[in-house]
């Protein structure tokens, strides 16, 4: 077996319905966003929190204006980007969209 | 947790990106670890009794392991999330790098020469096929896409990321084993000149600088990236190291003019017969007394057959298509073929030299340990292989 795989721009699949491999890359890509995100929160309360400041409060009453509300909308496009490459085939191996 | 790198062009991360390379390489120490647990349980209390049943005898072969498995749930799941970790790796590594790499080629130019190593490139050099045509371990672009240094930075953080913190404080730790077993097994043997073949990043021909003080390492690639790379990896750590653009199957080096030719992980990305021309060219470029020596994964003929499976699935699921043909052969008889006598063959298996105290280190050369479902593989549990001959 000189070549384990004859065609090495395809995605390996490993279930009989390809469909639960991409299933497989959707929940780790959002388990890995969904620390990020936790990680973020965590550490924006222990910062908040050793300068004085009690965010808990202060994140119930922001409102979103229109600037908001384009970037939290540009953000979760990123996202489901990323959470649906396996199934969008033109976005198969390219870098990851907006991450950083 | 992945690897925090230490030298002077490892990157500087936004906590989002850092977070998403900790999740990542947690992701993988699970899989490597917990999930291979369940995966071989898995086999011997349902996959294999369900085999001897039909067949009337337990799998006598790795392909009879594998096809066996193909059906069974949790290799499944193991495979499909541990193909996706792999991709991950690159993807959290990737748009850093893009990011960073003006500050990286800056860095390069600033450091090169400050430790005394150098950096020949030859753009002539023709890219073998199994560098160029493969993305090798999945990595988009393989290994030599451009002369920017920018796939070494990818190799290099990426495999911080892939190691999950079992490959030493800089990625070093084949490098420090092999070169310690060397120093503390033969102590008479004193090389001064020493070459890595194949050593992308040279974060292994860094350690052999680091044990041989004094000596004259060089580390040859193919791949302009990894070399560049390397050659700033290599002087920031203060380390001199001599980095050259080179195809280790037709050395540009003097007949014996050689203490030491070293590879790791190298082989197994070879097909066999540029194997078999590798070490005649290093047969050829090392002096009488000096040594061939290469960390390797174990050889199949060594190894159960469901361990054979494990440390297989890489071969056929992760983009290295030379990895069992590689596992397949004897190493003993690779290099009697390339002229070194099989009574100056040696193989051995040593403990991670960066974890383990000195004196265990050196008792475990002193008592040889054996080849295990362990050896070779990122776990808990890792030792190396190497082996190796001298040349009369």
């Amino acid at each position: 077996m000189a070549d384990a795989r004859e065609d090495w721009t395809r995605r390996q699949a490993f279930f009989e319905a390809d469909a639960v491999d991409q299933l497989v890359t959707m929940v780790l890509e959002l388990a890995a966003e969904h620390w990020v995100l936790r990680e973020r929160v965590y550490t924006i309360e222990k910062a908040a929190g050793s300068l004085g400041l009690d965010l808990g409060a202060a994140v119930e009453n922001y409102r979103f204006n229109d600037a908001d509300r384009a970037t939290l909308a540009a953000m979760r496009k990123t996202m489901i980007d990323n959470l649906m490459r396996s199934v969008n085939s033109e976005h198969r191996r390219t870098r990851p969209a907006g991450t950083g | 947790m992945p690897l925090e790198l230490n030298h002077r062009l490892k990157l500087e991360l936004d906590r989002d990106s850092a977070a998403r390379q900790d999740f990542v390489s947690q992701l993988r120490s699970y899989i490597l670890n917990d999930m291979a647990t369940g995966m071989r349980e898995s086999f011997e209390k349902t996959v294999a009794p369900a085999f001897e049943r039909e067949h009337g005898r337990l799998p006598a072969t790795q392909d009879e392991v594998h096809d066996a498995m193909r059906s069974n749930t949790f290799f499944k799941f193991y495979s499909s999330v541990r193909y996706n970790a792999q991709e991950m790796v690159w993807r959290s590594v990737i748009p850093c790098v893009e990011r960073a790499l003006p500050d990286i080629e800056a860095k390069i130019r600033a450091l090169s020469g400050s430790a005394g190593g150098s950096l020949t490139l030859d753009p002539t050099l023709e890219i073998p096929s199994n560098v160029a045509d493969v993305p090798v371990h999945l990595m988009p672009g393989g290994y030599a896409p451009s002369a920017t240094p920018a796939a070494g930075a990818v190799y290099d953080n990426g495999l911080a990321v892939f190691s999950a913190g079992f490959m030493g404080k800089n990625l070093d730790d084949i490098g420090l084993s092999m070169s310690n077993y060397v120093k503390f097994r033969y102590p008479e043997f004193a090389p001064k000149k020493i070459l890595d073949c194949g050593a992308t990043v040279g974060h292994n021909a860094a350690a052999w600088a680091a044990t041989f003080a004094g000596a004259e390492v060089h580390a040859i690639d193919v791949s302009a990236a990894a070399v560049t790379y390397g050659h700033g990896r290599a002087e920031s750590l203060g380390l001199p190291v001599h980095f050259k653009q080179m195809n280790a199957t037709s050395l540009r080096y003097d007949d014996a003019s050689f203490d030491v030719v070293f590879t790791s992980m190298f082989l197994h990305e070879l097909p066999v017969r540029d194997i078999e021309r590798f070490m005649a060219e290093a047969h050829r470029v090392l002096r009488p007394g000096g040594m061939i020596i290469n960390m390797e994964l174990p050889p199949n003929g060594e190894l159960e057959p469901y361990d054979q499976f494990y440390l297989d699935w890489d071969s056929y699921y992760n983009m290295e298509p030379y990895y069992r043909t590689y596992r397949d052969q004897s190493p003993e008889a690779l290099l009697a073929g390339a002229g070194f006598a099989r009574d100056d063959y040696f193989q051995f298996v040593v403990p991670q030299y960066s974890y383990t105290a000195l004196p265990d280190f050196i008792d475990a050369i002193r008592a040889p340990r054996r080849i295990d479902g362990d050896t070779g593989r990122l776990s808990a549990s890792l030792q190396w292989f190497g082996f190796g001959a001298w040349k009369r």
